[in-house]
């Protein structure tokens, strides 16, 4: 084995990994934090400058998707999408105050992999009627630390339905809804005790 | 104009992005050895990145700023966890298999290096960059940067070895 032999072992050792997070969800939480610290320089001035300080902060959380930071410094993305074998498509969900869940970004990304998803967050959205077969979709387990990974089969998923997520702090709702059909969505997070699937 | 700009910062930044997130997850992975991990840490660094995209589109190496950016992170959030005390009463790990694309044999190899080949080998092999600007990166003389490569990679070369000795013979390879 040659130098080149192992310069081209180590390429090869990771060839198979890529970043599945579209640039739209590292752009949103980049300007999400842009707007945090320009409106935390505004706190920072003259007193007087406080009321204005506060009315900017309003206005800007208003069409702000993320939540405002936490004062444990970095957040992470809650979520990651991976494809796996058989056409399947295996997503983490995780929970804890350094994670902030952009739903759209979510949503995006399951599409990517071919999985149609209204995703929520603090709130459960279902349809009447409900498609039926909804463990024929996804599979599910939770990991020790409260990471929730579901592997999903986008081939089982019923012509005109889409996936509803409602995501919690304590735990996540799956459901398979009716496309276009009327929606109940409800924020009471009912069931705390993990998973919690229907249909 | 100022809409513009920012315009145009985007669009820099979204093709930086798109050209470097491989390269970067790839290196930060082989360092780390959980991809799940390394994606979220690379995704937190390319967030930091756009952040403060006017100062790091500067930088010689964008992509070893990104790369050095996750690794200090999970530095600290490996800091922060191993404070944590585990609840009783929760569910044991279920295993995963999300380290999918990962040659796990090898990755442990690099992860036995001394941090500083490591650096060096995630610079100059996995972000493809030059010898001068590795050495500028880690701020060390090129000569510094040559000779860690070459101790790095006759160090995998032992530790591969012993794998990859009957199939080398076959072909008839030293």
């Amino acid at each position: 084995m040659n130098d080149n032999d192992v310069l081209w072992k180590i390429r090869d050792s990771v060839s198979g990994v890529h970043m599945d997070v579209p640039v739209d969800a590292i752009v949103a939480r980049g300007r999400a934090r842009r707007r945090r610290r320009l409106s935390g320089l505004a706190g920072a001035g003259a007193a007087a400058g406080v009321a204005l300080t506060l009315g900017l902060t309003g206005i800007m959380s208003s069409g702000n998707t993320s939540p405002p930071a936490t004062s444990r410094g970095a957040q992470l993305a809650a979520f990651t999408v991976v494809s796996g074998p058989g056409g399947t498509s295996t997503l983490t969900l995780r929970k804890g105050k350094q994670y902030r869940l952009d739903p759209g970004a979510l949503r995006q990304a399951l599409a990517q992999h071919g999985i149609p998803a209204l995703v929520t967050v603090g709130s459960m959205c279902d349809s009447t009627p409900e498609p039926a077969g909804l463990d024929q979709v996804l599979s599910t387990r939770r990991l020790a630390d409260g990471a929730v990974v579901t592997t999903f089969n986008p081939a089982a998923m019923p012509a005109g339905s889409k996936l509803s997520i409602g995501y919690f702090p304590t735990h996540t709702k799956f459901a398979l809804i009716e496309d276009g059909a009327p929606l109940t969505c409800s924020s009471n997070p009912g069931s705390s005790d993990g998973i919690v699937r229907r249909g | 104009m100022r809409y513009r700009d920012v315009g145009d910062e985007q669009s820099e930044f979204a093709e930086f992005y798109e050209t470097s997130r491989d390269p970067c997850l790839r290196a930060v992975t082989a360092s780390v050895g959980d991809r799940q991990l390394a994606e979220d840490l690379v995704a937190e660094a390319f967030v930091r990145a756009w952040v403060a995209w006017r100062k790091v589109r500067r930088h010689p190496a964008p992509r070893a700023w990104v790369v050095r950016t996750a690794l200090n992170n999970g530095v600290s959030l490996w800091r922060a966890r191993r404070r944590e005390i585990p609840l009783a009463g929760q569910d044991a790990a279920a295993p995963t298999n999300l380290n999918d694309g990962v040659d796990a044999a090898l990755i442990g190899a690099l992860r036995r290096l001394p941090a500083r080949q490591r650096e060096v080998i995630t610079l100059r092999v996995l972000l493809d960059l030059d010898t001068d600007t590795t050495a500028t990166v880690l701020r060390i003389a090129p000569g510094t940067v040559t000779a860690h490569l070459s101790r790095a990679v006759a160090a995998l070369r032992r530790d591969l070895l012993p794998a990859s000795t009957p199939a080398d013979a076959m072909e008839g390879r030293q």
